[in-house]
This record gives C-alpha cells, structure tokens and sequence, in this order.
C-alpha cells in the first residue's frame, strides 16, 4: 500500500521512535475508558437495569434450548467494561507492546460500542427497546465481518504478487449486482456466486492488465474502476430493477444448519447456522493461508511480491504470476459481493459504502496476512454493525455523525499502524523485465 | 563446460550494447571480462543469462547451440550467476532464497523444508561454503549473503559461474575470501566468467582476460600484462592511474566535527559519536565499506539530514542542523553520492543544473525574475572550462553520459568560491579518462588552499587522492592513517579493528 511505504524493521531504536505513538493511543484508549465510566457507568444512574438477550430471532421457533434474559445493573455493568478499557490502556502505558496495541484499541472500541449500547437500553434510557440481543449482535456482524474477509482475502492475494487492489469496493459492487440479477432469476446461490466470481476476476483482469501491460499507476487505475462501477451499477439499476423489481428481490441466501452444532446456545447460531457464503469463506482463508505459506505456488508469489528480479533470475514468470493472482483475487472480492447481496436481499446502489476500502484497512492491520485479515475483519465488523445500530436505538447523537464512526475508527486503526508493519516490498511497483 | 559466445550482437533501439562479440571460456578455468562502466558487460552476461535475447549470433553449451527465452532455462543448462545486487528475498531464509524456483515438494505441492535445508548443508559441504539455512537473509553480513548466492548457483549444478562486480560491496578480506572460494571452484572443473573494472582484481586471479570497450572485444590481454596496459586497452588510450599532487602545508581547520550522532532512516544511529576535522589545503579521504553511515554523515554536513547531537563547524562557523541553503550559503560545495538523486534536475537543461544552487542570487537572478542572459552565459563558459560533453546548453541533462553529468554537478560547485568541499564518490561509474579529469580538479582546489572531505567506497581512489585516510566503521572513524598505510591493515580498519590494535 502507499499510505504506509515509509516502514520499517521493528528495531530496538526503531521501536523507541514508536513509543511515543503507543503512548499517546494508550492515552487515547484510557480517556474513551474513562468516559464510559463517567459518561455510561455513574452517569446512567444506579437504579437502571440493562437486560441482556441471547435467543437468537430466526431460530427461536426450532431451538432446543431457550436461554433466560440476563437483567444486569447499567450502571455497575458499565463500570466494570470502564474498568476493563482503562486496564487495557493502563497496561498499554506501562508495558509499551511493540505488537497488538492496535488489537487492544480495537477491543476498547467495541467495548466502548457495547457500553454504549447497554446505556441506550437501559431503563429509562432513550431506547425504545430496553434488551440488547448479545446473539443477534453476533449474527449480525459476523455478515458484515464476513464480507470484510472475503475483501482482505482478495488484498492478500494481490498484494503478496505485488499489486495493488484498490478496487475491492468495485468487485464488490459488481459482484452484489449481477448476483442479485443472477439469484432472482435462477433462484440459485451457487450460480450467482459463479458469475459474481467472473466479473470481480473480469475486474481484475482490467486491473492487471493495465496496470502490467501499460504499467499504469494502480492505485489510480483501481479508484476509477470503483468509481466506474459506482455509476455504472446505479445507472443499471436505474435502467433495469427500477422498471422491472422482480429481478432484484428475494436473494437472502437461506441458512445451513449445521445438525448439532448449530444448537449450541450462542455460538451455534454465529458459526453453524451460517449462508453457503459464511462456510465458502472459511474453506477459503485456510485454502490461501496455506497455500501462501506452506507450498511451492506460496513462496513464488511472495518472492515475486518482494523481490520480482530474483523471481525472475530463477525462472519464475513474474508477469504471469501477477495476472493469475489478481484476477484470483477479484474473483474473491465478487463472491464478497455476492455474499453481501445475500446478506441484504438485494441490490442497492451505493450500499457497500466503504466497506471495501475498509477490508484494505483490514488487511494491513492483519499484516497481509490471511489469519490476520480475519482477526481485524472480526474486529471492523463489530465495531461497523454497533455503530450502524447505534441509530436503532436513538441515540441523542445526528445519525450522520454516527455514520462516521467506523471510518473514523479505521483512520484511528490504520494510522496508529504505520511505520509498525510492512508490507511486500514490491507492493504496488510496476515490473519491467529491463 | 565448455562456453562459447559466437558473434554476439544486442541492441537497443539504434544504441548497439554489444556488436559481434565472441568469447570462450575453457572448463577450469578464471575468465576475466574486463571493460569500463557502459562497455556492454552486463548486457553481455543477460544475454547469456537468458534474461535478454540476443539480436545476432548464438551461445554454445560444450559445442552445442542453446537458446534461453529465461533464466530458468540457462540455469538447467548449467550456468548460474551471482548478481552485482544479490537476487535474494531479504525476508525469506538462507533455504528458501536458495531453492526458490526449484523447490523440493512433498503431496499437494506442499515445500519440503526438510529436504531443503539437507541439499544445502550437503552443497555447503562440499564446497567448504559453511551458512545457516534457517538465517533470514537480511540479518545477514552482505559476505555471507554473496555465499548465500554462490551456494543458489551451485545448488542449481551450475558447472559455470558468472560473477558480476562481485566485489563491490565487499572488505579487502572479503575479497581474498571470495578469490580463494572462486580458485577452489575452479580447481573443481567449475567455469567462471569475473567481470570487473577493477584492475588489481584482475591480475590477482584471471587465467585469460578479455577486454571490452562501447560493446565490442578490443582484445584479449595476459594477467601478467601491466596495470597500465590494461588499462590503456579498456579505455582506448593511454592513461594516468596515479594523480600527482604537490606538497602543500596545511592551513587551519576548515570543517570540524565533535562527537556527531544521525539517525539513518530506520532510526538507527548511524553516524555514532564521530569527531574528525580536516584543514585548508588538505584532502582527508574517507575510507569505509558501504553503510557505515559514510551517507548519513555527508547529508548530516549538507543540512540535508538533522542531527541529533554533536556539532559541525564550518570554517569556524556553527553549521550544526542548518538548512541546505544556510550551508551553501556557508560556502560548502558538495558532490553528492547519488547525482542523478541529489546533484541534478534530470530533466532540466544543462545551464539550468549549472546554477541549481545560486538561481535566486545576482547575477542569475534579479527582485524575483531570472536573467536567463548570465545563466547561459555562465553555462557557456563553464561547459567550455569543465570540457562538458553536450550538444548543447539547453539539452536536458539526462541526455548526457554519466562522466559528463558528473562534470556539470563538479562545475557547478567548483565555479562559485567555497570555504569546504565534500564529495561523496565523485567518480562512481565514470570512465577512466573521467576520473582522472575528477580528480586532477579536486586536487587542484586543495593546492588553492580548500580542505575537501572525500568519501568513497574504492580503496584505490582512497590512497590516490587522501593526505589522510580516515577509516569509518558502525559510524565510528576506527583511525585516520598516512596514505603510505598498507591496503591489509586498511582492510582491517574497515571491519572495525582500530589503527594501532592492527
């Protein structure tokens, strides 16, 4: 990625220099911990009760097991999630960690969201309703996490081989498109996931070849290419599911129980009762995470991702490389699109908003790592769905405003991770065999 | 193996790099390929490495004709070469550089890691060529990273060995080793194709030596010919490798440096605690490997890198964390070690490259407008005094050859009066007439009564131009010696033992 070209190997001067950025997030996570306290903790009154929910909607009727509402003091509950962020923080100060601060930000954030959340319902709070379901929470991030990893996959891929894939956001308009097209017509998930799969490696393709052939800027061929299927996709809509709704409704992909193990009372329905989408993605970070790592393909693309001469020297098609790995992984990114269209039920236009962009961030927070991307995507979905339903319980806060905080988190995120991590070496450099 | 090169031609566009060159290297045997900077060597060596196409001619293999579309294919045919910029991945280990693109795999195409840290250990064996296959490469001495591309082209069965400027990086001691590795080679039947400018090199080690000069063989020469000869053939005349300097008294310190610490980019300190002073009319030459902080200490000078604490004294004057400008205001010139980098505007014209650092002062500049009239003025004149080689002064400078960019960032700083020079490998990739034009003007600002701080990589141009020699090793100066100082004991002071222990 440009954004962090100026990085460097975690040396003990180096880390010196990172010390006073470590210490001031540490700062910044013990004054949000601090305001939960204040704010949700003593200031939500010690008579409010928050109740806690854990049955999950779509299951309810089919469960064996029927877990009780949990009705816990808003007050001494917030106290303790305070308590907990400022410990974080705390510890953050004193140790200065050279890796995982950026982990432990991200915890204080969804904590944060969560506190926030138990002070809207509690009683006599602003909320209409006065329970937070933990499992519907759950459920419903685990999408939003989910079409995050799909996004970081589909990064990885691209950028270990050395380019990158700023159009993630566009493969994943143009995946949610024609798999709303595709699904509506074929009432079939397995075909929209295909044709999804085509015009995201379609897209890369384009992004490879312009940007290998006539080795154009990538960064700046993957931006018009979000930007072109933002127009393009509103304009289709416009032309084709406005006049005709029946070929973009009724695409939410079912659910596939898994027998016994989605019964298990809250991680059954966030793991095992899961869309094809959720278990395809599963299969797929194992699939790219070993074949990077512990095969003959993984250690050619990530000498060609590092250092494409040497590649080169021993034979290795780096060009060729580059093009299979890219159009792979726009393949990737239009099945995430497709997976976010079934999470939906449609089609909308301009309802990705960011969430592209924000798998990158995801991606660099876990390192251009598979088992990374998953860890940071977990913890960007989270912190997008809390701020996303933040408005369902009428916070006293514009609901633009709220809008903004998962961007903000990811700029927070992101920018506390520069210089700390690097990326291939070739990450986005044009190659010329001389 | 038996490799013959038959009439070889490669071009680019009009420019012809090589023109019908031919070239045998018998089994056993040290095959020097000897030509300056630009003379078509490695052109040559990517051409024969499959990573270039030939335009004419062919390649034989023990008397058969081979074709390579890559180098994949040349290194199953036997040749293996160990690249001026190693080709090794910094972040993989020792093993994984070393049988990348010919991995050994167990079911589902899974690296067997196993197996290859066997095959080197049992090559390192063999060849007395001791490394850790699990060390990651850029935690690695760069020596051993070059034993690390040695063991790759070998473990690859390489029966010949192209080297290329394989000795540029590395510390006298670094070079007996690396020579004593390629005998030992060769006395196993292995080729190997050197290609150097390095004279000294030369006569230390080749059985035959060919020399190429604009991308054809200008003839062949025996280790035993003179160093002058030698020479005279690679440049095409004959040529002065000594620079005669008079004796000059020195006067008082023109640049003192106190205890100097800077940060390179990682964070490190580079420059660490560093005191040297150099006095009007003296040359003190900076010897060092590459890296030891030789680059964070003239950016330091220049005001083109902060420092962290110590000071620099300028002719008296405090120049300690001064802006660039501040510092040529001072009067410091400076050659910087990257030209195309740091000396010049590539793509603005040679009279505007020849003012880069007064354009705001009379007489090019006058309330805010340029006199475009003294610039081409003063270009005129100084590409005349200088010799620059250019169609003309408008010509962008990028049009010019690497001696005559040389020339216009050596005119610029020299034509405009300096209380201090500095000069960071002023003749890194010039041609030998270049350089000894270089340094006939360095010396000749020295006989003027300037203090100059040379730096520089090459030990020859160390001991030709220095009244003393400082030795730089981790930032430190290890000892500042006579140049009547023998080049082993220098060695030693570059790898950080200290004058008087060596």
């Amino acid at each position: 990625m440009g954004i962090v070209s100026e990085v460097s190997v975690a040396t003990a001067p180096t880390r010196r220099a990172h010390q006073g950025r470590t210490r001031s997030i540490g700062v910044i996570m013990g004054l949000i911990g601090l305001f939960t306290l204040l704010a949700f903790g003593v200031g939500s009154g010690m008579s409010a009760q928050s109740s806690l929910t854990f049955n999950p909607v779509n299951l309810s009727g089919t469960i064996p097991w029927h877990v009780g509402t949990l009705t816990l003091s808003t007050a001494w509950t917030n106290i303790v999630l305070a308590l907990a962020m400022i410990a974080l923080a705390v510890e953050v100060n004193l140790r200065l960690p050279a890796r995982g601060v950026m982990v432990r930000f991200g915890v204080v954030a969804v904590l944060f969201f969560f506190s926030l959340l138990l002070w809207a319902a509690r009683t006599g709070g602003p909320a209409p309703i006065n329970f937070v379901n933990l499992t519907a929470v759950l459920v419903g991030s685990s999408a939003l996490a989910m079409v995050l990893i799909y996004g970081s996959l589909s990064g990885v891929m691209c950028e270990r081989a050395g380019v990158v894939n700023i159009a993630i956001e566009g493969q994943f308009i143009g995946g949610a498109f024609v798999g709303s097209m595709i699904a509506s017509t074929t009432h079939n998930f397995i075909f929209a996931a295909v044709v999804g799969a085509l015009v995201g490696g379609l897209l890369g393709l384009i992004l490879a070849f312009l940007s290998l052939r006539y080795l154009s800027d990538q960064i700046i061929v993957g931006v018009v290419l979000v930007t072109m299927l933002g127009s393009l996709s509103s304009y289709l809509n416009l032309q084709v599911f406005t006049p005709f709704p029946q070929y973009n409704t009724g695409n939410l992909a079912p659910d596939l129980p898994i027998p016994l193990l989605a019964k298990i009372p809250l991680l059954g329905p966030v793991f095992f009762n899961q869309t094809g989408f959720f278990y395809l993605m599963i299969v797929l970070v194992a699939l790219v995470s070993f074949g990077l790592f512990r095969t003959r393909w993984g250690l050619r693309v990530r000498a060609v991702g590092e250092h494409p001469k040497a590649a080169t020297t021993v034979g290795i098609r780096v060009i060729g490389v580059r093009y299979v790995n890219v159009i792979v992984g726009g393949a990737i990114a239009g099945v995430g699109g497709v997976a976010f269209m079934a999470s939906q039920g449609q089609f909308q236009p301009g309802y990705t908003s960011g969430l592209g962009y924000i798998a990158l961030a995801a991606l660099i927070f876990g390192r251009w790592r598979p088992s990374g991307a998953v860890v940071a995507s977990v913890l960007f979905g989270l912190s997008v769905y809390l701020a996303d339903n933040l408005q369902t319980y009428q916070i006293p806060v514009p609901t633009e405003v709220l809008g903004m905080f998962p961007y903000v988190i990811t700029i927070a995120v992101v920018s506390g991770l520069i210089g700390r991590v690097r990326p291939p070496a070739a990450d986005g450099i044009p190659y010329q065999r001389d | 193996m038996r490799l013959e090169l038959r009439g070889i031609t490669k071009r680019f566009g009009s420019f012809t790099a090589n023109h019908r060159i031919d070239l045998t290297v018998e089994p056993g045997q040290i095959h020097c390929l000897l030509g300056e900077n630009g003379a078509g060597k490695s052109t040559l060596m990517n051409v024969l490495f499959g990573l270039l196409q030939p335009d004419e001619g062919e390649i034989l293999i023990d008397g058969e004709a081979v074709h390579f579309t890559n180098s994949g294919e040349a290194v199953r045919r036997g040749i293996g070469m160990v690249h001026q910029h190693f080709m090794l991945v910094p972040v993989f280990t020792v093993a994984e550089n070393v049988v990348l693109g010919f991995e050994p795999v167990k079911s589902f195409g899974r690296l067997d890691r196993n197996r290859a840290r066997e095959e080197i250990r049992h090559v390192s064996q063999t060849y007395n060529l001791e490394v850790d296959p699990d060390a990651v490469i850029e935690e690695l001495p760069v020596g051993i990273q070059q034993r690390v591309e040695i063991l790759k082209a070998l473990n690859h069965n390489a029966e010949l060995l192209i080297l290329d400027e394989p000795t540029a990086v590395l510390t006298p001691q670094e070079i007996d080793a690396l020579m004593e590795i390629m005998r030992s080679l060769a006395a196993s039947g292995k080729s190997i194709l050197f290609i150097t400018h390095k004279l000294k090199e030369v006569k230390a080690i080749a059985d035959v030596i060919t020399v190429i000069r604009q991308g054809e063989v200008v003839g062949t020469a025996q280790p035993t010919d003179s160093e002058g000869d030698l020479a005279a053939l690679m440049v095409g005349r004959s040529v002065n490798l000594t620079v005669e300097k008079e004796d000059v008294t020195p006067g008082e310190v023109a640049l003192e440096i106190t205890d100097l610490v800077v940060r390179d980019d990682r964070g490190l300190p580079a420059v660490d605690g560093l005191s040297l002073s150099v006095r009007a009319g003296e040359i003190v030459a900076l010897a060092g490997v590459q890296g030891n902080g030789q680059t964070e200490l003239v950016e330091a000078i220049a005001g083109m890198r902060p420092v962290e604490s110590g000071s620099i004294r300028l002719r008296g004057r405090d120049v300690t964390n001064a802006t660039p400008r501040e510092v040529l205001d001072a009067g410091l010139g400076h050659v910087p070690e990257d030209r195309q980098l740091h000396g010049l505007v590539l793509s603005m014209s040679v009279a505007d490259n020849l003012v880069l650092n007064t354009p705001r002062r009379a007489p090019f500049a006058r309330r805010g407008s340029r006199n475009l009239g003294a610039v081409a003025q003063n270009a005129g004149e100084l590409v005349q005094r200088f010799d620059i080689r250019t169609t003309s002064i408008q010509s962008p400078v990028a049009s010019l050859s690497g001696g005559n960019q040389q020339k216009v960032i050596v005119a610029r700083e020299l034509s405009r009066p300096l209380s201090f020079l500095v000069a960071s490998q002023p003749t890194r990739g010039l041609d030998v007439g270049s350089i000894e034009y270089v340094h006939r003007q360095i010396v000749d600002e020295r006989n003027g009564g300037l203090g100059v701080l040379i730096v520089s990589s090459e030990l020859d141009e160390v001991l030709a131009l220095g009244d003393r020699i400082a030795v730089m090793h981790k930032g430190k100066i290890t000892g500042v010696v006579d140049p009547s100082t023998s080049r082993e004991t220098i060695g030693l002071m570059m790898t950080g033992a200290h004058a008087e222990e060596s």
